[in-house]
């Protein structure tokens, strides 16, 4: 792999960003107990990025020759010139920022190979097929990847990251009346495989918790449209984290109209809300998607985004910051060499509070506990919705029915000022996807929240 | 090597290293992207991509490799790679690859992207859009030209090459008023050419006049089961959810499809007519050949409401004892219908004209339910107002069904051409 590029600095003619990166992985798939899938692949280059004037040029190859990255970096200052010479922005310097990072996530063990992975698999299937036989459709797979960088810019950053991501998706369906009914869960996250699963048998406890939860929703009920108190599980939370409030304050969404622009320094949430978008480390552990040094060579620092209800501060890349007047946080990321870098979350999280689940849970007289989510999507007004693919009502304080799919809704900056109660539990959702232009991993993360959203159903 | 001769070669390195079937595809990839982000043109790119993939069948089990560097000792270990993990699959005698057809070239569009045209386009688009649509503010647009070629060759015989050149445009904007903002839209078309202003393309300039009128949205208050008018950019959204849990391999295999035995039967209003063509010249991007290696022909899906066809890969069919598709779907084309758009409004006694459906993934069997955005209220057959914090839900199949019209009037996006279409029974909920 090409891990120094300072041998082609020489090049550079202005603000100039040269990265290499590869993204590569492997997917295993059994539907209905056959082995539908078992690829591997990987997708690597080099790019450059220049800044002139107020005008940027990007260019990326797959030829990781001295010529390919010479077309790369003279390609990207012609199409900086170009722009440049259209526009005549006069643009000032952008804000210089130099760090020099290492981080390589990468597992100590001995490797499985993609053969062991197809029968790990198997085994896995066959437990769903053998043990639950009411099961009518089942979609197994395994998808592993690594993502590795290199960066220098002409500020003089330099930095290297490995990071591996594995993630096992299991989707079940059973029917009733002879409509399927379905459920999905995704296990893993970040880490080699090796680190996250050792034998099929140890994710047995969670299946039969998934097939309980498919069969308690197989007997449910829509939901009654409506605004409602409801307890949101801790993954869902992390999807309102990001959803609802992470992409409003995201500065070039501000700059753009972002209802949060007008909101700086004052109260849109309740005080009991503290959300952080972490850079890589949260609570004294490493974060899902750890970034310690962003696509521009910035150093990666937490951002406050709200802070005991008060909005705090935006995301920024170098570009934004200098408008803004303040510091970049580190967060330009991009998804593969042929991006360019753009303001992206991290680790977006609320904060956990001091509160008892079950205990929020015994205080809602009419509701519902919302637990899986499967997409979302918010507004520059902060309206939001996301899907529901699990859930239960609430009556008189204890879970009653499973509900059937659905969807929340709200407005974030007014629903968060109905946040009553905030868990002592944490967790961070695997798999999370953001699909801002290019789609890229995050981290989202959240306690359970008791607050009011609006619930469609029938 | 050039293209045919990396898949020749690669294909005769297989067949050597054991392989009893062998498929592969070069795709070389070249775009030129303006960006205009937030008042200004701020960024172009250019990109460069090649996507080398080989795929093997020995033994009844599949193997498949996706690599980007192609030169001799990369596809050397590629090869090596691809046996390897074929050797560990688990076999199914469904696998296959496509039978011989005639050798075919293939090919669409320009050559090379016109700069200086592009900058001009997107420069005369945001200076009108300033002019015309004084509220509205573009937060991005992307216009790009993509210069795609690829070699696709099987051991059965199968030798197809293509060259396409398509431009794409894309937009995201939203109306401000102070501090009133509407809810931000987006929408996109892809063309043969820049012969036409951007704004003239597919639904932008509709988009654009409507979103001024989305300022100062009031919520609904309670619950009703309505009406609705989908919009062409809508609509698009709800035949691919429909088709994905009806008529493909996944559902069709495990028998989850709505649609299980009901080719040749009505599944929908047969003021529903349905086509996918991704050849037809009226289809500026589309594909020339399917994913398993047949040339793509058009076909007629749903005629009249009436199921014409699954869209069952080789696998899929295998698998079900179905006829196969003669295409991957896509580059759908909707029946225009008899009324006019304005006629179906005033036929509304109550209900939405919606305009982007922000919701969950539709289950299994249907239900949907998600937010109305950039959405009117319509009541005794007039636009009341714009729409805020409403939620609709219903069953796809349920609202393919209760369609009560279709309008003359289509927009062409380039991969799609849509109407408006009113159906009924869809529960609406405000505050």
């Amino acid at each position: 792999m090409l891990t120094d590029l300072s041998q082609y600095t020489d090049l550079f003619s202005g603000y100039t960003e040269l990265r290499y990166q590869e993204n590569s992985g492997l997917s295993i798939g059994f539907l209905q107990g056959d082995n539908t899938t078992n690829a591997k692949g990987s997708s690597g280059g080099v790019c450059a990025r220049v800044y002139q004037n107020g005008s940027w040029g990007f260019a990326s190859s797959p030829d990781l020759t001295a010529e390919g990255i010479r077309f790369v970096i003279t390609t990207a200052t012609k199409n900086a010139a170009f722009l440049d010479q259209k526009e005549h922005k006069a643009g000032a310097p952008l804000p210089s920022s130099v760090y020099n990072a290492k981080q390589d996530y990468s597992t100590t063990k001995p490797r499985l190979t993609q053969n062991q992975l197809v029968e790990f698999m198997k085994e896995l299937d066959q437990y769903i097929a053998a043990r639950y036989p009411q099961v009518t459709s089942r979609w197994v797979s395994l998808n592993c990847s690594e993502q590795k960088k290199s960066l220098i810019t002409s500020d003089g950053s330099s930095a290297y990251s490995l990071l591996p991501q594995s993630f096992i998706m299991v989707n079940l369906t059973v029917e009733k009346d002879g409509e399927p009914i379905s459920l999905s869960e995704i296990y893993g996250g970040r880490g080699h495989f090796e680190d996250l699963f050792s034998h099929p048998e140890d994710l047995s406890p969670e299946i039969d918790q998934l097939v309980e939860h498919l069969m308690q929703k197989r007997d449910g009920i829509h939901a009654a449209a409506g605004l409602k108190t409801c307890i949101l599980a801790p993954e869902m939370a992390g999807i309102l984290a990001h959803e609802a409030i992470g992409h409003t304050t995201e500065a070039d969404l501000v700059i753009g109209g972002s209802i949060a622009g007008s909101y700086l320094n004052k109260e849109v949430a309740s005080p009991l809300v503290t959300m952080v978008d972490f850079a890589h480390t949260a609570f004294g552990e490493t974060c899902p998607v750890p970034v310690q040094v962003d696509d521009e060579g910035t150093k990666a620092e937490d951002c406050v985004l709200i802070e005991g209800g008060i909005l705090k501060g935006f995301m920024h890349n170098k570009e934004s910051a200098d408008r803004f007047g303040v510091s970049p946080t580190g967060n330009a990321r991009a998804n593969s060499y042929v991006d360019e870098p753009l303001i992206r979350m991290r680790n977006t999280a609320i904060l956990p509070g001091n509160d008892d689940l079950a205990e929020m849970i015994a205080s809602v007289d009419d509701g519902y506990y919302l637990i899986r989510t499967n997409n979302g999507q918010a507004d520059a007004t902060s309206e939001f919705m996301f899907g529901v693919t699990l859930g239960y009502e609430i009556k008189k304080g204890k879970l009653g029915r499973a509900i059937k799919d659905t969807t929340v809704s709200g407005v974030a900056f007014a629903m968060l000022k109905t946040v009553s109660m905030i868990s002592k539990e944490f967790k961070w959702l695997s798999g999370g996807m953001c699909g801002k232009k290019q789609s890229i991993s995050v981290g989202l993360g959240g306690p359970a929240l008791k607050c009011e959203l609006k619930i469609g159903g029938r | 090597m050039e293209k045919r001769e990396t898949t020749a070669y690669c294909l005769n390195a297989l067949l050597k290293a054991g392989a009893e079937q062998a498929e592969t595809v070069l795709y070389n990839t070249e775009r030129t992207e303006l960006n205009y982000e937030n008042g200004e043109i701020n960024l172009i790119r250019t990109t460069v991509d090649t996507k080398l993939q080989l795929s093997v069948i020995k033994q009844q089990k599949l193997g498949k490799i996706i690599l980007n560097q192609v030169s001799p000792q990369a596809i050397t270990q590629a090869i090596e790679e691809v046996m390897t993990i074929t050797e560990g699959a688990k076999p199914d005698p469904a696998h296959a690859f496509a039978e011989a057809q005639p050798a075919q070239n293939f090919t669409k569009g320009a050559t090379t992207p016109d700069l200086d045209l592009m900058y001009q386009r997107l420069k005369t688009f945001t200076q009108t859009v300033a002019a015309q649509f004084p509220q509205t503010f573009l937060r991005n647009i992307y216009l790009n030209f993509t210069r795609s070629n690829s070699s696709f060759r099987n051991s059965n015989g199968v030798d197809f090459t293509t060259q396409k050149g398509i431009y794409h445009v894309s937009a995201t904007f939203s109306a401000q008023d102070g501090e009133a903002s509407s809810s931000f839209n987006y929408t996109g078309y892809s063309t043969l050419d820049l012969n036409q202003e951007l704004l003239e393309g597919g639904s932008l300039r509709l988009l654009l006049q409507n979103s001024s009128r989305e300022l100062h949205p009031i919520p609904l208050s309670g619950k009703f089961t309505g009406e609705i008018i989908l919009t062409p950019d809508c609509l698009e959204g709800f035949i691919s959810s429909l088709l994905g849990i009806s008529i493909t391999d996944a559902p069709l295999i495990t028998g989850t499809s709505i649609f299980k035995d009901q080719l040749n039967q009505l599944v929908t209003s047969p003021l529903f007519t349905l086509y996918s063509r991704p050849v037809s010249p009226e289809i500026a991007s589309g594909y020339f050949f399917t994913s398993d290696g047949y040339a793509a022909q058009n076909s007629t899906i749903i005629e009249q409401g009436v199921l014409r066809t699954y869209l069952l890969s080789l696998y899929g069919s295998r698998k079900t004892g179905l006829p196969k598709a003669v295409n991957d779907g896509g580059a759908y084309v909707v029946a225009p219908g008899e009324e006019s758009l304005n006629t179906m409004i005033k036929g509304v006694k109550r209900g939405i004209l919606l305009t982007r459906f922000s919701g969950g993934r539709p289950n299994r069997n249907g239900d949907f339910s998600g937010v109305a955005k950039n959405s009117f209220y319509l009541e005794d057959g007039e636009i009341k107002h714009p729409l805020t914090e409403t939620m609709i839900a219903g069953n796809l199949a349920a609202l393919f069904r209760n369609i009560t019209a279709v309008s003359q009037e289509r927009v062409n996006f380039g991969h799609g051409i849509y109407p408006w279409i009113a159906s009924t029974g869809v529960t609406i909920s405000g505050q």
